[in-house]
């Protein structure tokens, strides 16, 4: 870590360290005697930051692009061991370093799987925390890394493009990055805002509605009830939270043009938006009916609002759940969870592959067998009626292949630990596609995961946040040789 | 399109596969087991089906067309699949449904080596060698198909074959090409399988068991006429002669050509794709001594024997067995699973997605990585010093995602038939790899698996044998049209 890195992540960590003061507010409001734990996680985190930028306070040069995947990661990294500050400190719950950090990175990177249990009976500045850090995480995808970064004089572009390889790295929205930044943040606090108000209108506590509304549109998952979103038992509150779900894991660069031009008609002439949505309500369809055909529910009715919202919760990654679909019969768990292998729109806070990498890779591969049929033929793959360059094309299927192949090791780490096969591989799955609910032991909740498992799925939740590549060139010889 | 030639070439296989029949019958006639007026049922029908399908489609046009052959290829591997069912159907009635048979017939042509029956130890021994020599003649097609079909096709990247490897044939038109190979390459068959033979004879195997075993082992098809497979002989130098031999199956045939016949055998030294091959063995053997060591499961000379057996078992896809390795511990049943998808090398016996498509893969990801640290790299994949042309390179990708794919499908396919997950998942590898042996319910015998569940295995095994992509042809409207 040069000069340059240190001052950035400690004026990272000073900033972050404000965010643990929300919940000691919390605290005070409904005296429960936890605040302590939250200023001194405040004060331990923003000493830390202060030294750091002090000690490299004369380095006024900008990140170059190759400090910035390393930058990135240490930014996550960061922040997750610093957001496990607080819940190391707090009474109420005893959480080993393990899972502590655990926590703070499966809501950090939005994943949503949780070592805690008994929700219901913890105190709200916890539960306040753990959306918070959610929210903030959902906000440092789509918002710090091209807003608050170039403002601390980071290569803004150069970052943008180290945390999102692929297709979508050359589509600049617009010039000026600080603007565009500004306008998505406006976008994501506006649907955390009307998320909130739509859970409140709809019979939730303000408390649960400005938490959900966190975890919601950040894509994360966590919920402050063990029952999750079945805890409500309100038909329209889970249709709130299928819409606000859709919304979060569509591209937010089309909210902002819905934003600016005061139209909708992109949406249906975005290729990505069309199979996201088409796809999600073909899937949910489909698993109604395996539901209603199987009878797990008494009605249609009720088949068909828990496919839908579980299929919409599972695919974007979210992980939000009415009902453990983990006892759900025969394909339909593990339909679910390849779902969010799948996962949602790029530019959203979704994780998983990405609809549009599958577009892609799907159109390759009908491609590869076209010119099996014709083999002199120049075949183009065209998007929206424009052909895609062979070198994203390849970047595509670089991506998929360094997926599986990081998704078998962590999957085989993960099984050498102890773990049963089902358990292995549903939670490496819901780690690396940042979902958050496994299948087998993990059902509930991780508690039961072995230390060594959960720093692997820590592992996994990186991985998948800073969509593989980021990570994976740190550990090549390549990176490290000037 | 003209079918008549694919017809008649399929009536003309069929019918030549009726004199193969002539051995069981003999063995029947020899042994008196009552069961020779069936064999020559069997014969006679698959006859004159043969001579039905070649007689209305005799005339026409001569020549082969390159498209015709993946109607070849495809309607041969199911016919002959369904048509060898019916001897099993016939001899082994009452106790046998007709998905048993299809199974059995298929799991046997397709060197696949999964099975549903059992007490084999009392079965007539012109079953038991009918089923031999059915994964023997699957063998010679996959080697035919692989080395004078595929690479002229261009399937999934095996167009490199076509320029690299050194072998007995260069025509580039089909029909010569078929012909040349077959001539050349039979004796190297042969002579491998009378080598084997003679080692397990010398070894102390009847000289009937010698023989059927090395018909399963160079085919790398896994069938036994024991239940116990080679744990029935209890001998350490027969299960290290057969280890070597069915690494030696595992190797492009092409190459033992070269090697053997034409005397040089250092093109195996030189070979990239043999080189990985062996040390993927021997990393993963030497993980699965480490891994029964230090779980202390066995003596550490056991685990040798075990691990080599089973390892070189599970790479080329054979399936024989000395113990249960889905009882191994930790991630080793799962590691031996992902080993199998890799396979062996092209041109070989053996199935899997070959160690060279995997060797581009890892390559190409390589060299992604790279790209992301240098973006202005011009990156190229080399294999020997030479640039591999990008049309194969994409292929290869378009090849890895398919399979991919149509793993996942059909797993779910399993699932819907009601199987667990981790059978489930280990079932497809067994059958689409070519392997034979899964985990969990399907460790040993498929005989419980649901009739929908066998078939759906059985159509995995033809898809993995014909590389996927050359069923997948078929299935795009493009083919029909031009």
């Amino acid at each position: 870590m040069n000069r340059r890195m240190q001052r950035v992540l400690g004026m990272l960590l000073a900033l972050f360290s404000l965010t643990m003061l929300p919940p000691a507010l919390v605290d005070l409001y409904y005296d429960e005697g936890q605040w302590p734990a939250f200023v001194a996680g405040f004060l331990v985190v923003l000493v830390v930051g202060v030294v750091l930028w002090w000690g490299a306070r004369h380095a006024t040069e900008s990140l170059r692009l190759r400090d910035g995947f390393f930058v990135t990661a240490l930014f996550w990294i960061g922040l997750g061991v610093a957001g496990a500050v607080p819940l190391l400190l707090v009474e109420a719950v005893h959480l080993g370093v393990a899972d502590a950090i655990f926590e703070s990175f499966s809501g950090l990177t939005t994943t949503g799987a949780t070592v805690l249990s008994g929700l219901d009976s913890l105190p709200h500045s916890i539960l306040y925390y753990r959306q918070q850090l959610q929210w903030l995480g959902g906000m440092g995808i789509i918002v710090l890394a091209v807003a608050v970064l170039p403002l601390l004089g980071v290569g803004g572009m150069s970052l943008y493009k180290a945390e999102t390889p692929g297709p979508v790295k050359d589509n600049k929205i617009t010039p000026r990055i600080a603007e565009t930044a500004k306008a998505l943040w406006i976008i994501y606090l506006g649907l955390t805002v009307v998320c909130a108000l739509g859970y409140w209108a709809a019979g939730m506590t303000l408390f649960d509605a400005i938490g959900h509304s966190y975890s919601t549109v950040a894509i994360g998952g966590f919920s402050t009830h063990d029952a999750s979103t079945g805890f409500f038992d309100s038909p329209l509150i889970e249709l709130i939270a299928i819409v606000f779900m859709f919304l979060a894991g569509a591209n937010f660069t089309l909210h902002f043009v819905a934003w600016r031009t005061r139209s909708f008609g992109h949406y249906l002439r975005d290729p990505e938006f069309r199979l996201y949505a088409i796809g999600l309500l073909v899937t949910a369809l489909g698993v109604a009916l395996m539901l209603d055909l199987m009878e797990v529910y008494p009605d249609p009715e009720e088949s068909f609002m828990h496919g839908l919202f579980m299929v919409v919760s599972i695919a974007t990654t979210t992980g939000f759940a009415t009902d453990d679909f983990s006892a759900w019969p025969g394909v339909l768990p593990i339909l679910l969870l390849l779902t969010s292998f799948v996962g949602a729109c790029a530019y959203s806070t979704g994780g998983g592959m990405k609809v549009i990498r599958w577009l892609l890779l799907y159109k390759q591969a009908r491609r590869e067998i076209v010119q099996l049929i014709h083999p002199r033929a120049v075949l183009l793959v065209k998007l929206d009626g424009v052909a895609i360059p062979a070198t994203v094309l390849t970047a595509v299927w670089g991506f998929f292949s360094a997926y599986l192949v990081v998704f078998g090791a962590i999957m085989l780490m993960v099984m050498a630990t102890g773990v049963d096969h089902l358990t292995a591989f549903s939670t490496t799955a819901a780690c690396l596609n940042n979902l958050g609910p496994g299948l087998g032991d993990a059902a509930a909740n991780y508690a039961d995961m072995n230390a060594n498992a959960k720093w692997l799925l820590v592992l996994a939740m990186l991985f998948g946040r800073l969509e593989i590549f980021t990570l994976l060139v740190l550990f090549t010889p390549t990176f490290w040789r000037r | 399109m003209d079918l008549k030639v694919a017809q008649r070439i399929v009536g003309l296989l069929l019918m030549g596969f009726a004199v193969t029949l002539t051995l069981p019958l003999a063995f029947s006639l020899y042994d008196r087991d009552g069961l020779y007026i069936e064999w020559v049922d069997s014969m006679l029908i698959t006859a004159a089906l043969g001579l039905m399908l070649w007689y209305t489609a005799r005339g026409g046009r001569d020549q082969l067309r390159l498209r015709e052959a993946y109607v070849v290829v495809t309607g041969f591997w199911f016919s002959v699949s369904l048509a060898g069912a019916l001897p099993f159907f016939l001899t082994m009635a009452p106790f046998i449904s007709f998905t048993d048979a299809v199974f059995e017939s298929t799991s046997g042509l397709t060197t696949t080596g999964a099975t549903v029956l059992s007490s084999l130890d009392a079965l007539p021994r012109s079953i038991l060698f009918y089923r031999h020599l059915l994964q023997w003649f699957g063998g010679m097609g996959v080697v035919l198909l692989g080395i004078a079909v595929l690479p002229l096709l261009g399937v999934g990247g095996m167009a490199l074959y076509a320029a690299e490897t050194p072998g007995p044939v260069k025509d580039a038109k089909l029909a010569p090409r078929i012909g040349q190979t077959a001539r050349s390459l039979w004796v190297v068959y042969l002579g491998l399988t009378v080598l084997c033979a003679g080692a397990y004879w010398g070894l102390g195997m009847s000289g009937f068991d010698a023989v059927g075993h090395a018909l399963s082992t160079i085919s790398t098809g896994g069938f036994s006429s024991h239940d116990a497979s080679f744990d029935y002989f209890q001998s350490a130098a027969i299960e290290l002669a057969a280890t070597v031999f069915m690494l030696a199956s595992g190797l492009n045939f092409a190459l033992h050509y070269t090697a053997w016949w034409r005397g040089k055998p250092k093109v195996f030294l030189e070979d990239p794709e043999t080189k990985l091959y062996f040390r993927l063995f021997w990393i993963v053997t030497a993980f699965s001594i480490f891994g029964l060591i230090v779980t202390s499961q066995e003596t550490p000379l056991l685990a040798a024997r075990h691990a080599l057996f089973t390892v070189s078992s599970v790479i080329t896809s054979t399936g024989f067995t000395t113990v249960n390795f889905s009882l191994w511990p930790g991630m080793l049943p799962a590691l031996l699973i992902f080993l199998s998808m890799i396979g062996g090398c092209g041109g070989s016996t053996a199935g899997g997605m070959k160690c060279m498509r995997f060797y581009l893969i890892f390559k190409q990801l390589r060299w992604e990585v790279v790209k992301v640290i240098h973006p202005t790299a011009l990156p190229a994949v080399m294999i020997s010093g030479r640039k591999v042309d990008n049309q194969i390179v994409r292929s290869v990708w378009g090849f890895f995602f398919v399979y991919a794919t149509v793993y996942v499908i059909i797993m779910l396919g399993l699932l819907a038939t009601g199987l667990d997950e981790v059978s489930a998942f280990s079932a497809v590898a067994a059958t689409i790899n070519n392997l034979g042996p899964g985990l969990g319910e399907v460790a040993s015998s498929f005989a419980s698996v649901s009739d929908a569940g066998k078939w759906l295995s059985a159509f995995a095994m033809v898809l993995g044998r014909l590389e996927i992509f050359t069923i997948l042809v078929l299935l795009m409207p493009e083919f029909w049209r031009a």
